[in-house]
């Protein structure tokens, strides 16, 4: 073990360390990096964790918190050490997800066309019907090349043995890929060595991958399509990501009210009047993209934007609809959905679930509130959920009342002990914190993953919230060959 | 170029601009008030009131602060959020714009800009009390050196001409203002105390002007040692060399304009290239006696009208692009000095904030 790393405490007995095996010896996937850390003390580590501030605070990386003052803005904070992942372990995870993928897309392709799932009762009915993702107007409406989710951040898990399972597929705007991109830039200033020693997988030509995937769903023959992305605007907390995709793609970054739709087509308003848009990478929820069809109040969308889409003028990605596959309660039928499409079993398991709106699994849920976490079907970002074992009985009687009011709206899940892996933050010592893997799927002719993904981590002690709304912070990605 | 880019960049360079000359508003009065400050009391509130006077301002100041004093002066044109117009509303629409098009500007302009604005933060109004000069000047070259790495890091085409544009609109509005500022000075000292008008206070009071235009060297290699009024008039308004004078600035706008629209002398295609000519082919052929005509207070408060005129038409070409429903009164509302924050809107920011998985 290395100077650095000695005074760490992997507590292996409780969790999966990511480093450490439960013999106390660090796995070979991190002999190079352990060695490399060995040569610094703790004042060469700080140094370079300065060297990276600059570089996001220059950037200006940061992100806005709702709920604080307005306009308050934070530099998402950045763990030096990264994580490895073997080549072979990645070889898994890939496969999973494109095998996932592949029959998430089917399934919306069948839910918007013939339903055939549902007339074979594999999945209820009212499940779907009743979801408040399910867009029926957009039933027998096939977008370019029959594909619904161009990009995915599916979140990753570790249980207590190590295995990757999925936690939650995001398909409609799945964020946090500008981070990736950048944790990477930074940890090659601070630490350039150590890229010498291993060969790590390049996730730099992300922004190609998307702008190809984007041009390849355009819905009609134009030679070079016009791409842009469609942000809601400067307060909303993605806006860097938004602005940076748009810049290393070298498309446009437009607001709502930068688009006008004139004769089913849809134009950038410019200093020289009006130019076609083929592809909208559209970061704007469905309920907001048109005040005609969807929120009449909505002001970030754009006005007969659903129709020129509807008639084929227009490719968004993702399209609309594909919330009613993400939905939590959908979640648990997932592997069901791989096995009636693709024939296959999983390669990526599911975390157990159980649905409120089941009987027996309400009241299995209501007798066990203080140790599931329960979760609202459709929130996303750590918001609306119950952590069972952190959570006070006021706490766990006001989630009750709104369980029973609304069970479709519910599921509850283990208190999974996501794996931990040593980090170095505000802290002057290495400790153990939880972490998650996000890798971003592209789907368009083919479906590509860039090697790596964002891993995001609980930086304060004990929390097993990853999301930076609620203080998590992220690291740097490898995935290895050895 | 999106039509929302062109309409920041524009604010983005107008508001920058518009917190320099604010600044050199309040330099005219603390260089006075060195100069003069064993003739007339520090504290004359004559001296303050001016600067309200020329901002237009009167009616907010006055519900904000019960007397014009250096400090409740100072207070609303350099601290004050309620006043879009002081330099830390200013520098933060300034920033507010950029950041909207982030993505379309060099990071170094985007550095400059955040730089001030966080070192405004942390500004104190007795920082300022306590030495004036230098704070002022910290603004003046904040914004100089935005102009030259602008200049400098972003590619001169439709996008730069649009800064160029809003800049020496802007300026030509200030200068207009802070001669201005010596006639409500002139007028008020005339009700109160009528001997002092003449003489040297007088000079004084114009070499004042000069310098927060940084026009004291460049007119004296003009005119020599002959600082008289009619001459500094003249250098302020009709020089066509010097960068701070308004027949400079309303022809670099001019120019700017018509690289953009491809219009040349004699030849217009739209109402703001129309609009800008007329002025700048009317300050060709002007002379001092014609503006003493007139009258020097009502030329330049109808020269400021016009040149309002041409940022709506500004608007309405490039900005308002299919918009017809916007009517004139409302855009010269969001226009100068009068105005609110410029081009951007915040009633959709609660809608912003939906979540992201």
């Amino acid at each position: 073990m290395s100077r650095f790393f000695e005074r760490y405490e992997a507590d292996t007995s409780h969790f999966f360390d990511e480093v450490i095996a439960p013999d106390g010896i660090p796995r070979s996937h991190y002999d190079k990096l352990l060695h490399r850390f060995g040569k610094f003390s703790i004042d060469d580590v700080k140094a370079r964790r300065e060297v990276v501030n600059i570089f996001f605070r220059n950037q200006g990386i940061t992100f806005t918190v709702y709920g604080e003052e307005e306009g308050v803005e934070r530099i998402f904070p950045f763990d030096l050490i990264p994580r490895v992942v073997p080549a072979n372990e990645w070889h898994t995870i890939e496969k999973g997800l494109v095998q996932r993928i592949t029959a998430l897309n089917e399934f919306l392709y069948d839910i918007y066309h013939t339903q055939k799932i549902l007339k074979d009762k594999i999945i209820p009915p009212e499940l779907i019907l009743g979801s408040q993702h399910f867009r029926r107007e957009f039933v027998g409406v096939t977008p370019p090349l029959g594909v619904y989710i161009h990009v995915t951040g599916s979140d990753i898990i570790r249980d207590r043995e190590g295995n990757y399972l999925v936690l939650e597929d995001n398909l409609r705007t799945p964020s946090g890929v500008s981070y990736m991109l950048q944790n990477r830039q930074a940890m090659k200033r601070a630490f350039p060595v150590l890229f010498d020693k291993y060969k790590i997988r390049p996730i730099e030509n992300y922004p190609q991958e998307l702008l190809r995937t984007l041009q390849e769903i355009t819905p009609n023959s134009r030679r070079e399509p016009n791409v842009v992305v469609l942000t809601p605007g400067i307060y909303n907390s993605a806006y860097f990501e938004h602005s940076f995709l748009a810049r290393q793609m070298g498309v446009e970054l437009t607001e709502g009210k930068d688009l006008v739709v004139n004769d089913n087509k849809v134009y950038t308003r410019t200093t020289r009047g009006l130019e076609r848009v083929d592809v909208i990478y559209r970061r704007v929820d469905d309920a907001f993209l048109d005040p005609l069809v969807f929120r009449p109040d909505s002001k970030l969308g754009v006005a007969g934007l659903v129709n020129a889409y509807r008639k084929g003028n227009v490719t968004l990605a993702n399209a609309i609809g594909t919330g009613v596959a993400d939905d939590k309660v959908i979640y648990s039928f997932v592997p069901a959905i791989i096995k009636y499409y693709l024939g296959e079993d999983p390669i990526l398991q599911n975390v157990p679930t159980w649905l409120a709106s089941n009987p027996s699994d309400l009241k299995y849920i209501l007798e066990n509130l203080g140790s599931l976490v329960v979760k609202a079907a459709n929130e996303s970002g750590g918001y609306g959920m119950l952590i069972g074992p952190e959570s006070t009985i006021e706490q766990q009687e006001n989630f009750a009342e709104l369980i029973v009011a609304n069970p479709r709206n519910y599921i509850a899940q283990p208190t999974i002990s996501l794996s931990r892996h040593p980090s170095f933050y505000n802290d002057t010592d290495l400790y153990g914190c939880h972490i998650d893997l996000r890798p971003y799927v592209l789907y368009g002719k083919t479906v590509t993953i860039v090697p790596g993904g964002l891993t995001r981590v609980a930086l304060k002690r004990g929390s097993l919230v990853v999301n930076s709304s609620q203080g998590g912070g992220s690291k740097d990605t490898w995935v290895v060959d050895e | 170029m999106l039509s929302r880019v062109a309409e920041s960049l524009f604010w983005m360079s107008r508001y920058f601009e518009r917190a320099e000359n604010t600044a050199r508003f309040l330099d005219v009065n603390f260089n006075l008030l060195l100069d003069l400050n064993k003739i007339t009391p520090i504290e004359n509130p004559n001296y303050w009131v001016a600067l309200i006077l020329v901002t237009s301002d009167k009616d907010r100041f006055n519900n904000l602060y019960s007397e014009y004093s250096a400090q409740s002066v100072t207070d609303y044109l350099v601290f004050n959020k309620n006043n879009p117009n002081s330099i830390i509303s200013s520098i933060g629409l300034a920033r507010e714009n950029a950041r909207s098009i982030i993505e379309s500007i060099s990071s170094e302009m985007w550095e400059q800009v955040n730089n001030l604005y966080h070192y405004l933060q942390n500004i104190t109004p007795q920082f300022v009390h306590n030495d004036p000069y230098s704070f002022y000047k910290e603004i003046k070259n904040a914004s100089h050196l935005f102009q030259g790495i602008t200049d400098n890091t972003f590619s001169h085409n439709e996008g730069w001409d649009f800064i160029q544009i809003a800049k020496y609109l802007e300026r030509s509005d200030n200068i207009a203002r802070l001669i201005d500022v010596k006639y409500h000075m002139l007028l008020s000292e005339a009700q109160s105390q009528p001997e002092i008008v003449e003489g040297s206070e007088d000079i004084i009071q114009w070499m004042a002007v000069l310098k927060s235009c940084s026009a004291l060297e460049a007119f004296r290699k003009v005119y020599l040692s002959k600082i008289d009024p009619d001459n500094i008039l003249q250098f302020l308004i009709l020089n066509r060399t010097f960068p701070r004078s308004i027949n400079f600035s309303v022809c670099a706008a001019e120019d700017a304009l018509w690289r953009i629209s491809g219009s040349s002398r004699h030849r217009y295609v739209n109402n703001a290239d129309r609009l800008i000519g007329k002025i700048e082919a009317e300050l060709s052929y002007t002379a001092m006696e014609d503006i003493y005509a007139k009258g020097l207070h009502t030329y330049l408060e109808d020269l400021e009208q016009r040149l309002v005129k041409v940022g709506e038409q500004v608007h309405l070409t490039y900005f308002a692009y299919h918009t017809p429903d916007i009517e004139s009164s409302d855009i010269a509302e969001a226009l100068p000095f009068t105005g609110v924050a410029g081009g951007r809107p915040n009633w959709s920011q609660a809608q912003q904030h939906q979540q992201q998985q």
